[in-house]
């Protein structure tokens, strides 16, 4: 939280998407800013997208606060969630995680052109898990791509981690939420939306001290 | 009065609507691209994607001439593009409001390189710049700099940094009407608008440029006058002798970095150049230490440096030339950081904790889309390139992607168009191997064109590869001269590449990128013609036919690998290096990732054990 001695806010909540090209980063993010708009909250944020439909990393902020925010971008150290679509893309955003952060994990790797060619070595899970934990940090795993498959369109991960992130966090409504989703999806994707939705938030994700 | 979360670039282009803007020309490029996308929005402004920016920013300045508010929009690119209409614009002012916009890319996210545009823009042309800390602020900017333009006769620029551009924000959409706008009324002055070297007969016979040049400096420093008075400069106090400047998007992130860390420095929130003198000698009254935030070089902080040398002010300036790194994007940790070290009262105001892992994370960077017709077209120019020893000259576009690994194909990117004339160079330097050139299509018109002519016209023997996908893919589907629509999807002209190549003089090849045997073969033929050979790679972008429902192939019922047969030798991604083929070094095979792989069996084909079934 930040030190100033008169608070700025009474609520804030910075959140961080990390993902890569053509997961739906901005799309869940934006479904999340017009919640907290309609709740009456000063929202504001900005997002990486240079290479975002080429298999770059893909970072939305995205800043929620009962007063004036500054800085589009979240401050290092400060932010209070961050979901990571892609397992190397939430390592690589952790520092940006405040002293009460939280954090949630899609079990789903995409290999980089390095990893692919022997150069660097994709961590394994393991690795991934030991690495985290070594921070006193909440945070919860789950399969979202493999869900989103299951349900027959992997491009849900991100409304089954959004469906996810609204059970875990009490900021969101879950009703309120599910029909930003649905009055924002394109009619083609609308129903599958949903359904991704709906399962994420079936996940029942246990934020707890430990992943695993 | 409606308010809508939109971000920074549409916060602009609804500032110049509102504002009356009539003519609104520009070319695509991260950040600004979204700037004249928008005005889709508004049919009653005519807008159009301009062949290349220094086109565009003569487009506006037509318009200007004639009576209008007009607005050319870019990066910072397409700025340096403009350079040569800048410098005769700045001499002889405009009529109607011209704004002109030029977006910055501090650190390099979406571009070739990294610069500061109000160093052209501000300290070469002489032009005023509005540095806008927020996307609230760049749509009254915006505004602004259309009266002030009229007011003063001087094309007034923005300079948004990418931070302002594709942040998002609650902003407010006021009501407008456009029969509100200037109408256009041509009125000749060829004082100002007849630029060359004629003597001035009421100056006593000076020339032409030099007297123009006298009423620049008197402009400037009129502005300069005016600036003093700016809403958007702002002295707020605070606490002790060190203070703090706060230029564009500085300004935001030295008030979220006072917020953070408790700290109550003074600050002077300045946002136009040229700089107010009057009300920057009062800020500096009583301070010991200034520390500077800007991007991206330190402009404000050497004119203010002038200013303390011109008034015997001894006050240590600080800022981008080192106190802080004089390279790649501010950031809030970087300014805790120089604030801490500039005021030592700020020992005990901790900066937030920044938590790092200890594993090591491996860089992700960007390739082809799967599916993408360059891949396969840039499969076989390595394969011909190889064969043939030959040199590679990149351009800018999708394309350049493969220049990094796995294929590391081309070895130059520099700027837009300049592929062609290098491979020209490199063949009158006598060196030997065979060239090529990787151009687009968007990139080919822009100025690609300029140096294609001049290398059949020179006689160089010389391979250009034309990667038309029929759009500017890379900044999200512009239309171009070849593109066959315009700036609202109306049917146009369009330029026919293969007639083009002719009249030039070029012996001209056309291939289909996706079928990978016939295009070898016309590579190989175009590789061993003398002269200039443009071949011509047509094929609609992937990604943008998936978006529309279009196949631009026949997807298979499955493409796998052959377990037994691949023995791992990696030849498919070293050479196509499609993202769906993933090596799984435990077992040392690849294997075909099903969820991003789209069955165009293209790498069916480069497997040379048939192992990809």
């Amino acid at each position: 939280m930040y030190a100033n001695e008169v608070p700025l806010f009474k609520m804030k909540k910075d959140i961080i998407i990390a993902g890569v090209g053509g997961q739906g980063n901005i799309f869940a993010g934006a479904v999340m800013c017009r919640y907290a708009i309609e709740k009456g909250y000063n929202v504001a944020g900005t997002e990486t997208i240079g290479a975002a439909q080429r298999g770059g990393s893909v970072v939305s902020h995205i800043r929620i606060a009962d007063g004036p925010i500054h800085s589009p971008l979240i401050p290092a150290g400060t932010a209070d969630v961050l979901v990571g679509m892609e397992c190397l893309e939430l390592l690589r955003n952790f520092h940006m995680l405040g002293p009460n952060g939280w954090y949630m994990l899609n079990l789903y790797r995409v290999p980089t052109v390095y990893t692919n060619l022997g150069i660097d070595r994709y961590p394994t899970m393991d690795e991934i898990f030991e690495s985290l934990n070594l921070h006193a940090l909440k945070g919860v795993s789950i399969p979202a791509t493999a869900k989103a498959v299951e349900l027959g369109a992997s491009q849900t991960t991100n409304m089954v981690l959004l469906g996810a992130l609204v059970r875990a966090d009490g900021f969101f409504n879950r009703e309120d939420v599910r029909a930003l989703v649905g009055t924002s999806s394109p009619a083609r994707f609308r129903s599958s939306n949903l359904d991704g939705f709906d399962a994420g938030y079936d996940f029942r994700p246990d934020v707890s001290e430990s992943v695993s | 009065l409606e308010k809508k979360y939109v971000m920074g670039n549409e916060a602009i282009t609804r500032g110049a609507v509102e504002a009356g803007v009539k003519v609104a020309a520009g070319y695509p490029g991260t950040p600004a691209t979204e700037i004249l996308d928008r005005f889709v929005e508004y049919p009653h402004v005519h807008a159009q994607w301009a062949s290349n920016e220094k086109v565009a920013l003569e487009v506006a300045l037509g318009a200007s001439l004639a009576g209008v508010r007009a607005m050319a929009v870019m990066k910072h690119n397409g700025t340096n593009v403009c350079t040569d209409i800048l410098m005769h614009l700045n001499f002889t002012g405009v009529s109607g409001g011209l704004v002109l916009v030029s977006a910055d890319d501090p650190g390099g996210l979406s571009s070739q390189n990294e610069e500061d545009s109000r160093i052209l823009v501000h300290t070469y042309a002489n032009l005023p710049v509005f540095d806008p800390s927020s996307a609230l602020e760049a749509k009254a900017m915006v505004k602004e700099a259309f009266i002030l333009s009229e007011s003063t006769r001087m094309c007034v620029a923005l300079r948004p940094v990418m931070r302002v551009c594709h942040s998002r924000a609650i902003i407010p959409f006021e009501n407008y009407d456009p029969a509100d706008a200037p109408l256009a009324h041509w009125v000749d002055d060829r004082e100002r608008y007849i630029m060359s070297a004629v003597e001035v007969r009421e100056l006593g016979g000076i020339k032409r440029p030099q007297a123009r040049h006298r009423w620049l400096n008197a402009k400037y420093r009129e502005i300069q006058t005016l600036f003093e008075n700016s809403p958007f400069n702002a002295i707020e106090d605070g606490e002790g002798d060190v203070a703090l400047v706060g230029c564009g998007i500085g300004y935001s992130y030295v008030k979220e970095a006072q917020a953070i860390i408790g700290s109550r420095l003074p600050v002077f929130k300045l946002c136009t150049l040229p700089i107010p003198i009057d009300r920057t000698l009062r800020f500096l009254k009583g301070k010991k230490r200034v520390v500077v935030f800007e991007e991206l070089e330190p402009v404000v902080e050497n004119l203010i440096k002038e200013l303390c040398q011109e008034h015997h002010i001894d006050v240590e300036i600080l800022g981008r030339s080192g106190f802080y790194p004089s390279d790649g994007e501010l950031t809030v940790s970087t300014v805790i950081d120089a604030l801490r070290r500039a005021a030592p009262s700020l020992e005990n105001n901790r900066p937030p904790k920044v938590r790092r892992l200890s594993i090591d994370i491996p860089v992700r960077t960007r390739t082809q889309c799967v599916g993408c017709a360059h891949r396969a077209l840039l499969y076989n120019v390595k394969r011909i390139a190889r064969k043939q020893n030959g040199i590679v000259f990149g351009d800018i576009g999708c394309h350049d992607a493969g220049a990094f690994k796995p294929l590391e194909l081309q070895s130059t990117i520099y700027c837009m168009g300049s592929s062609v004339p290098m491979a020209t160079g490199a063949f009158f330097a006598g060196e030997g191997r065979p060239v090529f050139s990787i151009i687009g299509d968007s990139t080919f018109f822009h100025l690609g064109i300029n140096g294609f002519i001049n290398g059949t016209y020179q006689g160089a023997t010389q391979v250009v590869i034309l990667c038309d996908n029929g759009t500017t893919a890379m900044t999200g589907f512009q239309p171009h001269p070849g593109s066959g629509v315009n700036f609202y999807g109306e049917i146009s002209s369009h330029v026919d590449l293969v007639k083009l190549g002719e009249s030039v003089g070029a012996t001209v090849f056309t291939v289909d990128p996706y079928d990978l045997d016939a295009t070898y073969e016309t590579l190989l033929e175009a590789s061993g013609t003398d002269g200039l050979s443009l071949v011509v790679a047509s094929k609609p972008c992937f990604l943008r036919a998936s978006r529309e429902g279009i196949n631009l192939f026949e997807p298979l019922d499955g493409v796998r690998v052959d377990e037994e047969r691949c023995n791992g030798c990696m030849m498919c991604i070293n050479d196509f290096g499609c993202p769906a083929l993933v090596y799984d070094a435990e077992v040392g095979k690849v294997h075909i990732d099903e969820i991003s792989c789209v069955k165009c069996g293209l790498c069916i084909n480069v497997c040379k054990r048939g192992a990809i079934i």
